[in-house]
Formats: structure tokens, sequence, C-alpha cells
């Protein structure tokens, strides 16, 4: 499929399709670490959003601005502005979310030469009205920030344009995740991935038509051999490890559904098209499912997981935390519990950006299978 | 029937060959630099000390590190999984395995029937390990045969702070150079390996009776400070250096429930 070959491309080399965007008239290219950025907002003004994934190279410039004990997403995504490897991003946007990307966003400021810099100051709590209320006022001003930045104008027509090729987007990711459900084997786990990767670093109407095509190509009905392999939920923030795909698939398990900030999180929630459309985004930003670094109901990623497990009849669980993120470090406790008590079996794999030795990652998954 | 289990470690590879219950021998030897010929080579070594042909052997299951460079194996199957076999064969009353290997140290918590009911492994650090005992024995010109005899003499074993084998290693030559007793610094070495371990084994939980397996078991100062660290006792059978191909025989032979 030469639809799929292309995401893969992308994805194994996001830098190379936004220079390629950048220099065939695209515009400019906005870095973003954390899908809380209101990404509609940064199409609606004709740049490109670019998710950075932190770098797979060895840190030789990062350490001597962040601790060892930040994550290797924050250290990698600095390493890879120091390094010049960003050198076509036109902005950056921060987030409010963990306080390593805040601190990042203060480096960044000063070290990454990176000409246009946006501070998004969400609120925290995302579940009382008045959070409601400011995420609004916050959006807006985003807006503004990027009006002025960028000198172009942002009318809420655009806006309204871009939410609805979002929600086509969303449509389509979930219908792939679903055919993938409903036939594990009818698309292995590393294409998900480059597809998920891909749509945060993608011309939207370009990622849409690529997308469909991959869907429309899956087809309906199961494998054979799909009933033997166990069902196991991807859980935590960046699954960027398109290898843990194909050992797991070594195992004798094939994931079917996920709980991942590069996954569910990012797609799962149309926004509303009807309304200010600055109001619609916000309230899709407070209604999605919490990552770690917000909150809402104290049990809400707990429930969500038992949730997703039972909806999906998931095998296991995998938790895939990134060495030092607290965040879903703190979390991980109760929403093993919660999975416990629901007599669902989970692993803990703590990695960095790049994994253990294959042996190792192996031994661990296979025995996990096996368990199931 | 007559089944083999092959364990190819980090360090050592070892063979077992089963018939029912009864052990008929086995063999251990350095890995080196070529799983697939060293499990050939000790293979053929075991099959030629037990006098046995090769068509005998009913089944062959291959585990460790090296698992899956053993063509002439039946099936693969983790260490983890083959530990926990093991150990049951051995005593089915055993609910937690402790196996420190070469590079790896794991809890295994066994539920009824020998089956794997959760486990903790160490990830990128081997610090703890066997070859961190290699490393020390070399920087104390003390033979490994020799640190549990030598470490249960201490009388106040030295704090060894750092956790990481080179700079545990630097610590250790430091100590040395003090002129502290090398039996305790051997004792301090044991206690910071057997913190390091509980605190691991705190993930998933510790239940009596334990079995420790692996070569590392082979220390008794460090069983002793591993009891001592978990307040528990620890039970440690000759077999525990081939245990893991222990288990990968039972599980040749058709599993735990036809035993």
């Amino acid at each position: 499929m030469e639809a799929m070959e292309f995401l893969r491309g992308v994805a194994a080399d996001p830098h190379a399709y936004a220079r390629k965007w950048k220099s065939s008239g695209g515009g400019r290219v906005v870095g973003y670490f954390c899908t809380y950025t209101p990404d509609e907002l940064i199409r609606a003004a004709g740049c490109l959003p670019f998710r950075i994934f932190g770098s797979g190279g060895n840190m030789t410039r990062a350490d001597a601005h962040l601790q060892s004990y930040s994550c290797s997403l924050v250290r990698g995504g600095l390493e890879e502005a120091l390094s010049g490897r960003l050198d076509f991003l036109d902005a950056t946007v921060f987030p409010h979310t963990c306080d390593s990307i805040q601190r990042l966003s203060d480096i960044w400021r000063l070290s990454a030469c990176v000409p246009l810099h946006f501070d998004v100051v969400l609120p925290v709590k995302l579940n009382t009205a008045s959070a409601g209320r400011y995420m609004v006022d916050v959006f807006k001003k985003f807006r503004s920030d990027l009006e002025g930045a960028t000198g172009t104008g942002i009318d809420a027509e655009k806006i309204s344009e871009e939410i609805r090729n979002s929600n086509r987007m969303k449509r389509i990711l979930a219908g792939i995740y679903e055919a993938r459900s409903a036939d594990p084997l009818s698309i292995s786990g590393g294409d998900v991935y480059s597809l998920i990767k891909s749509s945060m670093v993608m011309d939207r109407g370009e990622f849409i038509g690529l997308a469909e095509e991959v869907l429309a190509g899956l087809g309906p009905g199961a494998s054979a051999g799909a009933g033997s392999l166990k069902r196991i939920v991807l859980a935590g923030g960046i699954c960027s490890h398109p290898d843990v795909y194909s050992i797991l698939e070594r195992s004798g398990a094939h994931v079917v559904w996920d709980e991942l900030c590069t996954g569910t999180r990012y797609f799962e929630g149309e926004i509303s098209e009807k309304g200010d459309p600055v109001e619609s985004l916000a309230a899709r930003y407070m209604d999605r499912i919490v990552c770690p670094a917000k909150h809402s109901d104290i049990y809400a990623r707990g429930k969500n997981i038992v949730r997703i497990a039972r909806e999906r009849k998931a095998d296991g669980v995998i938790f895939i935390l990134l060495k030092f993120c607290d965040p879903h470090a703190f979390d991980y406790p109760y929403m093993k519990e919660s999975l416990d008590a629901g007599g669902i079996p989970s692993i803990l794999l703590e990695i960095e950006e790049k994994l253990p030795p294959e042996g190792q990652l192996l031994t661990r998954l296979e025995t996990f299978v096996s368990t199931l | 029937m007559i089944t083999a289990g092959i364990d190819i470690g980090s360090i050592t590879a070892k063979a077992l060959a089963l018939s029912g219950n009864e052990i008929l021998g086995s063999r251990v030897a350095f890995t080196g630099y070529n799983p697939e010929q060293a499990a050939a080579d000790i293979f053929g070594a075991l099959l030629a000390e037990i006098g046995i042909e090769r068509a005998s052997i009913g089944a062959v299951v291959s585990t460790g590190y090296g698992r899956n460079a053993v063509r002439f194996a039946d099936r693969a199957i983790t260490e983890i999984i083959c530990h926990a076999a093991g150990a049951y064969f051995q005593d089915p009353s055993v609910r937690t395995v402790i196996d420190i290997g070469g590079q790896d140290s794991k809890i295994i918590s066994i539920a009824d029937g020998g089956r794997v009911r959760d486990f903790a492994m160490n990830d990128k650090c081997a610090a703890g390990t066997g070859r961190f005992l290699e490393v020390m024995s070399r920087a104390m010109e003390v033979p490994l045969d020799s640190f549990g005899e030598m470490s249960r003499r201490s009388k106040s074993p030295a704090p060894i702070s750092n956790t990481c084998t080179v700079f545990a290693e630097s610590e250790v030559i430091s100590l040395i150079s003090k002129g502290v007793q090398r039996q305790d610094i051997l004792a301090g070495l044991h206690e910071s390996i057997a913190s390091r371990i509980a605190s691991m084994a705190a993930r998933i939980g510790v239940a009596a009776p334990v079995m420790m397996t692996g070569g590392v078991a082979k220390n008794g100062g460090l069983v002793d400070a591993l009891e001592r660290c978990l307040s528990v006792e620890i039970s440690v059978t000759p077999n525990a250096q081939v245990n893991g191909a222990l288990g990968a025989a039972v599980l040749a032979a058709g599993g735990l429930e036809k035993k």
C-alpha cells in the first residue's frame, strides 16, 4: 500500500517531511511537545504544527542544561534543538503540563534559537466551570499571540474549518483502531504507530487523504490465527518505540487499543462544530481524558483504563512509562490497583527513549504474555 | 521420556537431562562468544557424560538469554518461567524465587501449580549480579568461591553506598587503601546487593517459602545478607545454578501438572 509506505517514511524521518513542506512554500513550522497544544489554532494560522519526539541519538549537549533525572523526551527534545536538527522550526509552543516541560520552556527560550516562543498556560484542574472559562481565555490569548507573531489574522471560519478537519482525522484514526480491535492482524502495531506519529507532524489534509486510503484498505473480516493472539492494551504517555510492537507480536500478542498520548488521548473526543469555535476547542481540551499532569475526577484515569481493557476484551495491559516521568509514575500504582481489582493482569516497562537491550525486553514480554 | 534443558546464560551455559523425577546429570560451562556453539558443546558433553544417545532425548527446551540461538531445541521458554518450574519441581511449596545470574536479577512470585504469578527484573544496570561480584573479586583478589565463607567472618560490614558497579569498585578500592579488612568489605558488598534485591522484591511482595537460584546462590554470605534484609528464610539446593535448565527439562517433559 503506497499510502502506508509514505506514512512509514514520515514517521521514520519527520524532520525531512517538515523541511520539504517548508521549502515547497508551506509556511512556518511550529514545534510542540504535548497534545494539550491546540494545534487547530496553529493550522488556522497557516502554520504546520510539528510534534517533537525527542532524540534517537546520544545526548551530548542537553545534559549541560538539564539534570539527568529529567525524562529522555525532554532531554532528547533539547538535544535536537541544540544540535541544530530542528533548525527548520519558526516557533515552539509549550502548554503548561509537567514541571520538566515548563522548565524546558525557559531553557528553550534562552538557548534553542527558535525565533518565536509561546507559553500556553493552561489550567491544571479541568473539572470546574471557572477552569472552563479560563481555558477559553487562554486559547483566545494564544490565538491573538499567534496572529501578532505571524502577522496573519486567524478568522473564525478558518478555525471552524480546522475543527472539521480535526474531526475527520479523529474519525479515521478511530476507524483504524476499531478495525484493528476487531481483527488484530489487519494492521501491524508498527503501522498504527506510524499513522499516529505522522498525524502529529503532517499537513492535515494530506494526512487525511493517505489515512483514508489505509483505512479503506483494511477491509472487513477477521484474519485466521487472530483468535490465538493475546490482546494487549498499552498505557502511558508517549510510545515512540515501534520495536515494542514487533517484539510483542513475536511473543504471541498484539496491541488492540491504547491509553497513550500518542494514541487515544490524542484523537478521542470530537470537537463541537457548532457555536464559537474557540469555545468549542476549549471544551474538547477540557473534556478529553486527562493526562497525569492534569486533574479531573481523581479516579478518572483508573476508571478509563479498566473501561478500555473490558471493552476491548484485553488479556493484559502493558504500562510503558518513560523513566523519570513523575506524573505517570505517581499515577501508576492506583491505575495498577484499579486493574488488579478488575482482575486484569498488567506489567510495567519503565524505559527511556532508547529501549533496553532487545533480549531483556523480549524476556519480560514473553514471560508476561505466557502468563496471560 | 528423557528430556533436556539447555540454559544459555550471559556468563555460563547449563545443560541438564531429566528422566521422570530423576536428574540424570547436569553440566555448567562458560557461554563465551558464540551461544549457539556453547549450546551444542554443552549438550554434547552432557550426553557423553551420562552415556545417552541424542536420539533417546525426547524433547529439548532452551532458556536463558541465548535461548533463541539453540537451534536444536524444540521450544524456547523464558528463564523466568523455567526458574519457576525448576523451583516448583524441587519444592512445590516454594512461593518466591530469587534468581541472580550473570547479568540479571529476578524476583519471581509463583502461583499454585508452579506458574509465574508476577515477576520483577533489573533493567539496564547489572549492579548486584554475578558480573558485579566478578568485578569485586578481581579488585580484592579474592576468588568468588571464597566470598561466602570470608564474608561470614566479618564483625562489622563496611558501608558501601554506591550501587553502580564501576563506582562501587572504586569505593572498594578506597576502602582497601584505608586498610579496611577484606571480610568487612565483602560483607558490606553483600549487604548492598541484598538491599538492592529487597527493594526490587518489595514491588511484587515476598511470600514464604523462598528459594534462591542462579549461580550467585552459591555465595552463602549473600544468601545470609538477603535473609537478614528480607527477614525470611531462604533455601538453596545443590541444583541452584542449573535450576533454569532443570525447569526447561521439566517443561520439555510436558509441563508441571504431569510430574
